[in-house]
């Protein structure tokens, strides 16, 4: 990025000339430190604006302003006529000014890591994974990011600059971005603890390995340092007597900052992160300050409430370059995207504070481009100004220095035609700690443009491997100003900086490999339809040849132009794709065949449903007033259908892979409220899901029992005294029979069915010690006493102990189930339910005796060798022997016809159509602890309700209308109407059908290493086995 | 050339006759006409009469099937029954063969008539199966595909034809690629894939061109061309007188796929289908019927229309593209493999509910497979002179609650007793 390249001649009072860029090395000279910036309009920030007037500078700070100031001689006069003087603007969170190669370690590994030792396997929190809270980002600076000029020119004269690896990555330090030595950067520090969810690495080799994972480290290390706090207070007030605590170095910065209000730095962009965030802010009671924030729109009310402040991204969200053409872009991202850049507006009506942030973007021309954006999106420019100065101080704690024009604050200046981000604004000088950096115009003259560029060019680069393709689609202004895209088999890059002048076009692109950025030159002239010309990278450079494919295409969106949908139309649309049909949750459903399960099949009978709860049940019912009738058309009505085993909903992996027991995560921690699956499963009928982590380990973690109130953030989806559980898992799938570590893994214990409950034994042993320690601890009256550390596994575990927490365990094999309801009997707790339990039928009487619930699939077999002796009628002949049976889906598209699964428990095994039923309905509901309130047609029940337009067990009925607590979610009528609204949305923003482009691709010699996969989440299902 | 007919020949020449058997009392449902009460006459593994009015020859065993119902078998129109026992144990999967073009394999020479897979899935009516090979990781050609009945001591037994299709995996442009390794997906730049895609299928090209340069010298009888058994199993496609089971799913490579095969003058069947319904009018211009996967599976899109999966087959045929379904030809949740072949009915059933008359939804698992795949003449109704694959009910097979009584396959009966049947009543009877 060559900014000065925009910048048209300055003023004559030029006496220093400075060229960007320079390397911090070369020796400059060093005048006097006053200045005198004369008759300019200062827009203070801190208020009042002044026209015409002075600002003194004097030692770095700024001196006095003033509309009649009296100019020191020794003051350098700068004049400022026709000029705005800003405070300089300040990136909020970035890793500019850091040295490379210093930046700790990839996650996992715990700190430095020599390059290609293989990386320890870490098997819990206690070994601190990716956590270096003590490293500081001004450790860390160094020379050479050109970066700091590039901001610096134009107008950033501070930003934070975060060590960006790890759950705890490390302190955040404010920098000024000055051409000084490292050491002289720091303006504060800390300024805050960087926090992250997620790290590269994990998986099921590492812990954590998952987005809970991360969520229950992050939960762990807090509650450590808060005990070791507590702990150290109490020794250092009598050590003697008491044992020393141990030192940890990475708790020690984390209780520093705790106790010292620092704010933690928290990942959060969507709504449903949001609330996250503020959840386990609030637990761990630390002061948060979010950033990403994109999706703040959506949690605006709740920021306000607790004045959280944000760091928002400039890096709005777009689609793909190198997406699949055909690939369907869903109507929330397209919303998203839309709404993303109105949310600085909203926060700051609404009185958030908020900052910007670069986050990654490559250069200040994409920062000012984001800006652009949010104003252009409903901010103001002043609001814009103070989020990118006084606000950004304030949320760091430096606002009493930095951020605004006032006496006695740093000098941090712009002086600049209008705000910097304003397109065409030109910045003359900056000044950074007082030292003035100023633009001046390049000794080689801009040229008019010779040609226009615009069109689709394919290229031929000559590398030493061959002849590699490209495609440049360009578009010029009429001043130079080039911009566009290049393709190669590397994928799509932004063509930045491009310029051009006479017959010469310069551009450069930037590609992000892994850690390193890769940027290319490209300086080519152009002779009518034809170029020539060189690429640099680096050291090397290649011949490029290219022509004209075509003209620039119209149909093109310029920016500015009206969308091709409303924001209106979008936000329209989304009401219908989400949340319930229609307002109210009382009705009657007449003329329907009620199998109530419970009790008595009714024919053409009535069910009132008032106020969400069912009032009555009958033939002959009169309706109160008031109450709609909704004719059944001789359709039935049965309670809505529960499934005892789910992986829907989930966002960040359904398993904590990495450790023989997670008991630590919960899936409640990461539901995606807005998981299709929700409204695909309303479809079939469903209204309650128990969401369980995976079967990876013998010892999973916490599920979530959901209502599906499709629309509802986590919190509303939750089953309100729906008791908790937990997830177990027996078998091939917790011993990995079939997953082979990459060399220098080791391969996790268990790997026999002895180790799993091995396992299962020895973390219960650790439990019924930890239990009582609570205990003991809690009924001691000694107040000094030390309470236990407390242990986010151990306390889940001892919540089963005490019966406090269903257990619900993956089981196959008839030997394997028989030993798990052993060891819970020697622990004195009992299984809620075995889940799948395929051998059920062979140990029936044994399960019934122990009082286990058994959850089953209908008929699948045979897939591994423990679902071998599998049967369809296990259902049947479990629930014959007196066993609580249950049928689920495990998998989002079974569970979209439970009803028909039910059917086959009739067809084998010969189960009578109501009991069939219950296995979808009243089961299910006992078997999670919730069968007062939902699973048959009940007075005083919730009214979850399905219509279907024939015999339930048919497997020609179909759900017409699906209610959850009264409120109506599906309907297929309303369905059609919502598939109409996406489809228009759609259509309308369906590129128009061009002439398919030249097919040019070809390899990038910039690029020497494979292209970076991206790599997404799956969700597990305990059918498929995970490596 | 030789060699596959020698196999041909001695695979076909199976299927001893069994002795004459006639169902009596049973409503018949012939889908080739009215549904009648009577008999179906049965001799030497083929219906020798039906209607009300039948007679049954002397010395013929008699079945009362008075108040259920007679169906012809269900037709798994793609499987790979008998190729596969346990997914998860690669020791007993013989789908997939190493190398991308594999014209000469055949599934028959692999088919484990042993496997307990088979009773397990005949005991929900189905009778005869097209057993096919999979492409593995890259593969294209995977060899070729049999049809079997569901019962037989030997694959001699079962064979009803050794090589009834070609199967091949078509290169299809994929940015999202499941890595089973690593158990992640990912997402690869649409550039590279549609170039992997294009170079695969231009391989394709080239060996239909060596395949039919094949035939070409090998018809010249000069004797200097080597024998070459791949080339020589391919010059049936090549020359389109071997139709080929031919797996696409997404839209672009359904339409880029029927395309090549209009070029090459290929005999195609599409197999998998996800998209087909969004060029079901090519399709019918085209006459190029669907072998479809799962009706029950999620839609490719989340915005896609819940129901989007359970309409397609329906509209297909409203469009006037044959159909029928094969348990391994894609789609759905799960592992896959045969073990769920048992449930085809369902899909077909599903279709149903949401588009596909019920008699259409039963021809699709009958008549429309046989006709396919050219055997019409001899498979899918109940009809004189047909080969006698039956079922007898107590309900329509589309219903899951419905049971299948009786199993008659190549004229015998067959019992419906399998693995699971037998777990069930001996557990069943644990004091």
């Amino acid at each position: 990025m060559r900014f000065r390249r925009q910048i048209a001649p300055v003023s004559l009072i030029l006496a220093v000339c400075f060229v960007c860029a320079g390397p911090a090395t070369a020796e400059r000279p060093e005048p006097p430190p006053y200045y005198a910036v004369r008759d300019a309009r200062v827009v203070t920030a801190a208020g009042d604006t002044l026209e015409r007037a002075t600002v003194l500078i004097a030692d770095g700070l700024i001196e006095a302003l003033g509309t009649d100031l009296a100019i020191p001689t020794d003051a350098w006069v700068i004049e400022g006529e026709g000029l705005t003087l800003y405070p300089g603007l300040i990136d909020a969170m970035t890793d500019l000014a850091q040295k490379r190669e210093e930046a700790p370690g990839r996650a996992g590994s715990g700190g430095g890591r020599p390059g290609g030792a293989p990386r320890p396997t870490i098997r819990g929190p206690e070994d601190r994974p990716a956590t270096t809270p003590w490293v500081s980002a001004a450790q860390m600076l160094g020379d050479g990011d050109d970066r700091v000029a590039q901001w610096r020119e134009a107008g950033f004269t501070a930003a934070v600059s975060v060590p960006t690896r790890g759950f705890f990555a490390g302190q955040a330090s404010l920098v000024h971005l000055g051409d000084s030595e490292p050491k002289e950067r720091v303006l504060a520090t800390p300024v805050a603890q960087r926090i992250s969810f997620r790290s590269g690495g994990g998986g099921f080799r590492s812990f954590p390995g998952s987005l809970m994972g991360g969520i229950s480290y992050v939960r762990q290390v807090l509650s450590d340092a808060r005990h070791e706090a507590i702990e150290l207070e109490l020794y250092e007030r009598s050590p003697n007597g008491r044992q020393r605590p141990i030192h940890d170095r990475a708790l020690e910065p984390i209780r520093h900052a705790i106790t010292g209000r620092l704010p933690f730095l928290m990942p959060a962009d969507h709504g449903r992160e949001i609330d996250r965030v503020l959840q386990i802010a609030a637990e761990a009671e630390i002061v948060p300050v979010l950033y990403g924030g994109q999706g703040a729109y959506a949690r605006v009310d709740a920021l306000a409430e607790s004045r959280t402040p944000v760091l928002v991204s400039l890096d709005w969200p777009e689609a793909d370059k190198d997406a699949d053409p055909d690939a369907d872009t869903p109507l929330p991202m397209l919303h998203h995207r839309r709404k993303a850049p109105a949310t600085p507006g909203m926060l700051a009506d609404a009185g958030v504070p908020f900052a910007f942030t670069s986050d990654g973007l490559s250069s200040p021309a994409k920062i000012f481009e984001g800006v652009r954006a949010a104003t252009g999106a409903g901010l103001s420019n002043d609001d814009a100004l103070a989020a990118l100065t006084l606000d950004a101080a304030r949320i760091l704690g430096v606002d009493d220095r930095l951020g605004s024009i006032e006496a006695g604050k740093i000098a941090n200046l712009v002086l600049a035609t209008a705000e910097p981000w304003i397109e065409d604004a030109e910045v003359r000088a900056v000044f950074v700690d007082g030292r003035k950096y100023e633009q001046r115009k390049e000794d080689e003259d801009a040229e008019p443009p010779a040609t226009d560029v615009s069109g689709t060019w394919a290229l031929q680069l000559e590398t030493p491997g061959g002849v590699r393709d490209m495609t440049a689609d360009l578009k010029m202004t009429d001043d130079g100003k080039v911009t566009g895209d290049l393709t190669s088999q590397r994928g799509t890059v932004t063509v930045d900086d491009g310029r051009m002048s006479g017959d010469r076009l310069s551009f450069e692109t930037t590609r992000t490999m892994g850690p390193r950025t890769v940027t290319a030159s490209y300086s080519l002239t152009v002779a009518e339809d034809n170029v020539e010309g060189t690429l640099r990278a680096g050291p090397r450079s290649m011949e490029i040849t290219g022509e004209r494919t075509a003209e620039a295409s119209e149909a093109e969106a310029e920016d500015g132009e009206e969308p091709a949908v409303s924001t209106e139309e979008l936000e329209r649309a989304m009401a219908l794709y989400s949340g319930p049909i229609r307002d109210g949750n009382s009705f009657a459903i007449t003329g329907a065949t009620v199998y109530t399960v419970s009790g008595e099949t009714l024919e053409d009978a009535t069910v009132v449903v008032d106020g969400g709860k069912i009032r009555a049940i009958g033939t002959g019912i009169e309706i109160p007033p008031g109450i709609e009738a909704i004719d059944a058309d001789g359709g039935s009505v049965i309670p809505g259908i529960i499934d005892a085993h789910s992986h829907i909903a989930i966002e960040g992996g359904g398993n904590e892979g990495s450790v023989a027991v997670s008991a630590m995560v919960s899936i409640q921690d990461v539901i995606e409220p807005e998981d299709i699956a929700i409204y695909r499963a309303l479809a079939g009928g469903v209204t309650t899901v128990n969401v369980l982590h995976g079967s990876a380990n013998p010892i999973g973690g916490g599920n979530a029992v959901l209502k599906l109130r499709w629309g509802s953030d986590a919190g509303g989806l939750r089953f309100e005294g729906a008791p908790s559980g937990i997830k177990f898992a027996l078998g091939e799938n917790p011993k990995r029979s079939r997953s082979n570590p990459p060399p220098g893994v080791e391969r996790r214990y268990p790997a026999t069915r002895m180790g799993v409950m091995d396992v299962i034994r020895q973390a219960f042993e650790e439990a019924r010690d930890y239990r009582a320690d609570w205990q003991r601890y809690e009924s001691s009256s000694d107040k000094n006493r030390l309470s236990p550390r407390r242990d986010l596994k151990l306390e889940r575990l001892a919540e089963v102990l005490a019966g406090e927490r269903l257990v619900h365990a993956h089981c196959y094999r008839a030997d394997e189930i028989l030993q798990l309801l052993r060891l819970a009997e020697d622990f004195d707790f009992r299984i809620a339910t075995l889940q799948h339990v395929l051998e059920g039928y062979k140990v029936a009487d044994e399960i019934a005796a122990h009082g286990a619930g058994a959850s089953t699939f209908s008929d699948w077999w045979g897939y591994k060798v423990e679902a071998y002796d599998a049967i369809p009628h296990n259902a049947a002949l479990m629930a014959e022997r007196g066993v609580m049976v249950s049928i689920n889906s495990d998998s989002g598209e079974e569970m979209r016809h439970l009803n028909q699964e039910a059917a086959k428990a009739v067809k084998w095994g010969g189960l009578d159509e109501i009991e069939a039923l219950k296995l979808v309905t009243l089961n299910p509901a006992l078997q999670l602890g919730i069968g007062d309130s939902v699973g048959s047609i009940e007075v005083g029940k919730d009214a979850d309700l399905v219509l279907y337009d024939g015999h339930p067990l048919s497997i020609f009925s179909v759900v017409q209308k699906t209610f959850v607590d009264g409120v109506l979610y599906f309907d297929r009528n309303a369905d059609r109407e919502r598939q109409a609204a996406i489809d228009a949305v759609k259509e309308k923003l369906a590129p128009e059908e061009d002439e398919e482009t030249t097919e040019e691709r070809g390899e990038e010699e910039e690029a020497p290493s494979p292209p970076e996969s991206r790599v997404e989440d799956i969700h597990y299902s305990c059918r498929e086995v995970g490596p | 050339m030789k060699h596959a007919i020698v196999l041909t020949v001695c695979l076909a020449a199976s299927n001893l006759a069994a002795e004459p058997l006639v169902l009596e009392n049973g409503t018949v449902h012939t889908l080739a006409g009215d549904s009648f009460t009577g008999r179906v006459v049965i001799d030497s593994g083929l219906i020798t009469d039906a209607g009300p009015g039948a007679v049954a020859p002397d010395g013929a065993r008699r079945l009362d099937v008075a108040g259920l119902h007679v169906y012809p078998g269900l037709f798994d129109a793609l499987s790979t029954l008998g190729l596969t026992e346990i997914n998860a144990v690669a020791a007993t999967v013989d789908t997939a063969e190493l190398g991308a073009y594999n014209p000469h394999l055949m599934a028959a020479t692999a088919v484990h008539p042993a496997s307990e897979v088979i009773p397990v899935t005949r005991a929900n009516g189905i009778t005869h199966a097209v057993t096919g090979p999979r492409a593995g990781q890259g593969g294209v050609i995977a060899g070729q595909a049999a049809l079997l009945h569901l019962d037989g001591w030997t694959v001699e037994e079962m064979a009803i034809e050794p090589s009834i299709a070609m199967v091949i995996q078509w290169p299809a442009i994929q940015t999202r690629i499941f890595d089973r390794s690593t158990f992640t997906r990912r997402t690869v730049p649409y550039n590279e894939a549609k170039e992997k895609a294009e170079e695969a299928r231009a391989e394709l090209r080239d060996w239909l061109e060596a395949a039919r340069h094949y035939a070409q010298a090998a018809s010249a009888g000069d004797g200097r061309a080597e024998h070459d058994l791949k080339l020589e199993a391919l010059a049936r496609v090549a020359d389109g007188s071997q139709p080929v089971l031919l797996l696409a799913n997404a839209e672009r490579d359904i339409t880029a796929a029927a395309d090549f095969a209009e070029r090459e003058g290929l005999d195609i069947v599409l197999a998998g289908g996800r998209d087909a319904w969004k060029v079901k009018e090519m399709l019918a211009e085209k006459d190029i019927p669907v072998i479809l996967g799962r009706t029950q599976s999620l839609p490719a899109e989340d915005d896609d229309p819940y129901d989007r999966p359970f309409r397609g087959a329906g509209d297909l045929r409203e469009a006037g593209v044959r159909i029928a379904f094969g348990s391994a030809a894609g789609g759905g949740f799960g592992p896959g493999g045969p073990h769920s072949a048992r449930t085809l009915p369902y899909e077909s059933a599903t279709a149903s509910a949401f588009g596909l008359s019920r008699e259409e939804a039963l021809k699709a698992l009958t008549i429309y497979p046989a006709e396919i795949l050219g055997v019409g003449d001899r498979l899918g109704t109940i009809e004189k002179g047909k080969i006698a694959n039956l079922m007898v009910t107590d309900g329509d097979p589309l219903e899951i609650t419905t049971r299948v009584v009786h199993l008659i396959i190549a004229g015998k009966e067959v019992s419906t007793d399998n693995r699971h049947r037998d777990l069930y009543q001996r557990y069943r009877a644990r004091p």
